[in-house]
């Protein structure tokens, strides 16, 4: 589903030269829940923003889903994601100026859907994250395990094939860390959702199929 | 997407409320600027109706005691026509009263039709005015000496007020009340825009001269031939045969112009204050715009994960704006639709219309001249950095 071969990402300026990814070769198989794990600064979140085509590699190529994803124009690259690629953050970035119902409908705005299929299923995405009941809130008025559901119910709404997770539980307590991988693995075993998720806790990484470890932008495991 | 920006923007009404504000008393002080500039334009572009190149206005006061009876006046003013006429370059001269075109004098009289009235400009002129002036005649004639003759007086009316009696009917022959009794209409004359291009044109009427009135002032169409010298030799005609008055003597050409001054350099000052108060909407805008965008930088990069592509991320930002200014604009247009709906200041319903839709297109382009750079900034964020940052 996924192919990176020889990744490299350098960040330059004016004086310096950082190498945040070197030589990262990784297959993500479909249906593959794979988690990635090291320490901060070793470049996972980097990892994760060349797969989710947010970032481009300084040398390397990726593969995904079939597609070639190095020479995609802006307007491909934004149709590729729309499609193909579910994102979850740390910090949920939802919009604090809309409802939950309009923040899970945000990915169907950028496809060609009618107002009555967005809400059919957001609607149906907040049920699977048992959210069906704060529609109308706003995140401002949601616990932070609530908020990470409805982040995961914006990045399921249109079904795609691939989730990226950066430390989706990064924020939560460990109960409330615990209902977000539940969900996360649920998704992975009954849709077949193919699962890359960054984290910093063993425990979470332990319940996922593969492990990948970064050290200084270099795998080592 | 439409709806979606709708709802973004209604949601955070309370923090966009001070610039919908800004924007409703822009578009009221546009509002009242392109009416002043649709009512003048409209104004400017219907016909003078009357010549005033190679016409002279020359005005004479008698001193104090120097008054005379109503047969030696007029015996002063034939002869006076007399030594006018008698000049080469003169063509025509007429007694007019002191309302003449361009003067600063107004003269207004109720006129009453079957129980109808209305208040009209009301002139006094003799039987040469239409000559001098080269005025059109819509219908009928102007009024001659064997008028005078007639049990009622005679009366030219102009076309503005013919619309308002007589509509679908000829105006000439029918009686009416005026001032010092019934007149009879001998014909109805094309509007003449005698104060100024940017004048409305108003009901008006033209009363004859009695012989023996006193009229101060005389208009006299010349020969553009003439030379330098015609206006000196004209004063000395006058002097002679007006001893003892103060004679000024003044080119309607130039008294147009003065009179238009009038007009435009309030309308100009108005402009100068609306252009300051736009130029600071426009940087207000800007600058909220701008703060906008950098405060969204994590919801943008967001948006561009979810699909939105740069162009889009630039559109939407221009869109919001857009949606922003229409909350503003329906205020705004709710307060200018009085205007026509109440028919304040008298002006007619097209020019408030007009000038709401030309404030509508202006407040428009301006939001979109002013989204323009922050969008394009915005459509510029690089997603990951941005995602990063909150």
């Amino acid at each position: 589903m996924i192919h990176l071969q020889n990744i490299e990402k350098v960040y330059r300026t004016d004086t310096v030269e950082t190498q945040a990814l070197s030589s990262i070769n990784l297959n993500v198989a479909k249906g593959e829940f794979l988690s990635i794990m090291g320490p901060s600064g070793c470049g996972k979140s980097t990892l994760l923003n060349i797969m989710g085509l947010l970032d481009e590699p300084t040398r390397g190529s990726i593969r995904i889903a079939d597609s070639t994803a190095d020479k995609l124009s802006d307007k491909q690259l934004a149709h590729f994601r729309n499609r193909t690629i579910g994102f979850i953050f740390q910090s949920y970035h939802l919009i604090n100026d809309l409802r939950v119902l309009d923040n899970v409908e945000l990915p169907l705005l950028y496809r060609k859907s009618t107002a009555k299929e967005r809400k059919q299923l957001a609607l149906e995405a907040l049920e699977k994250v048992g959210l069906s009941n704060r529609t109308k809130h706003f995140p401002t008025q949601l616990s932070g395990g609530q908020k990470q559901r409805v982040a995961i119910a914006r990045a399921i709404v249109g079904q795609p094939e691939i989730i990226l997770a950066d430390e989706p539980t990064g924020n939560l307590d460990s109960a409330m860390g615990s209902d977000v991988m539940d969900i996360l693995i649920r998704l992975n075993k009954d849709e077949g959702t193919t699962i890359v998720m960054v984290t910093h806790d063993e425990n979470m990484a332990r319940k996922t199929h593969r492990l990948v470890r970064l050290f200084d932008g270099s795998q080592v495991q | 997407m439409l709806k979606h920006l709708f709802t973004l923007i209604w949601n955070k009404k309370k923090q966009h409320a001070l610039l919908i504000l800004e924007m409703i008393v822009s578009f009221l002080v546009l509002f009242a600027v392109f009416t002043l500039i649709v009512y003048y334009y409209t104004n400017y572009r219907r016909p003078m109706g009357f010549r005033y190149d190679n016409v002279l206005s020359v005005s004479y006061s008698s001193q104090p005691g120097s008054g005379s009876n109503r047969d030696s006046i007029y015996n002063v003013f034939q002869t006076l026509r007399r030594s006018v006429k008698s000049m080469p370059e003169v063509i025509e001269m007429s007694y007019v009263s002191s309302n003449s075109p361009f003067s600063m004098n107004t003269s207004n009289n109720g006129v009453s039709y079957k129980g109808v009235s209305e208040m009209t400009n009301y002139y006094t002129t003799d039987d040469h005015f239409p000559e001098v002036m080269e005025v059109k005649m819509v219908e009928g004639r102007w009024f001659n000496a064997n008028d005078a003759l007639g049990k009622e007086q005679p009366l030219v009316i102009n076309d503005v007020l013919k619309e308002k009696f007589f509509p679908n009917e000829s105006a000439v022959g029918k009686t009416l009340e005026f001032g010092d009794g019934m007149h009879r209409i001998t014909g109805v004359v094309q509007t003449l825009k005698d104060k100024g291009d940017y004048a409305p044109l108003k009901p008006g009427t033209y009363k004859r001269v009695r012989d023996s009135s006193f009229m101060g002032r005389v208009l006299v169409s010349y020969n553009p031939a003439a030379d330098a010298g015609f206006e000196s030799r004209l004063f000395i005609t006058f002097s002679g045969v007006l001893k003892n008055y103060t004679i000024e003597i003044e080119r309607l050409a130039e008294k147009r112009v003065i009179m238009n001054n009038t007009t435009l350099v309030p309308m100009i000052a108005l402009l100068v204050v609306g252009g300051f108060l736009i130029v600071n909407v426009a940087l207000g805008i800007f600058g909220v715009l701008w703060y906008n965008v950098s405060r969204r930088r994590a919801e943008i990069g967001l948006r561009r994960a979810m699909g939105a592509t740069g162009g889009g991320i630039a559109g939407q930002i221009v869109s919001e704006t857009l949606v922003l200014s229409t909350f503003a604009l329906i205020i705004g247009i709710f307060f200018a639709a009085q205007f026509p709906l109440l028919n304040l200041f008298d002006m007619p319903s097209g020019v408030y219309i007009a000038a709401i839709l030309l404030s509508v297109l202006f407040i428009y382009v301006l939001v979109i001249i002013c989204a323009f750079y922050p969008g394009r900034q915005a459509a510029q964020i690089y997603p990951a950095v941005a995602l990063h940052e909150d």
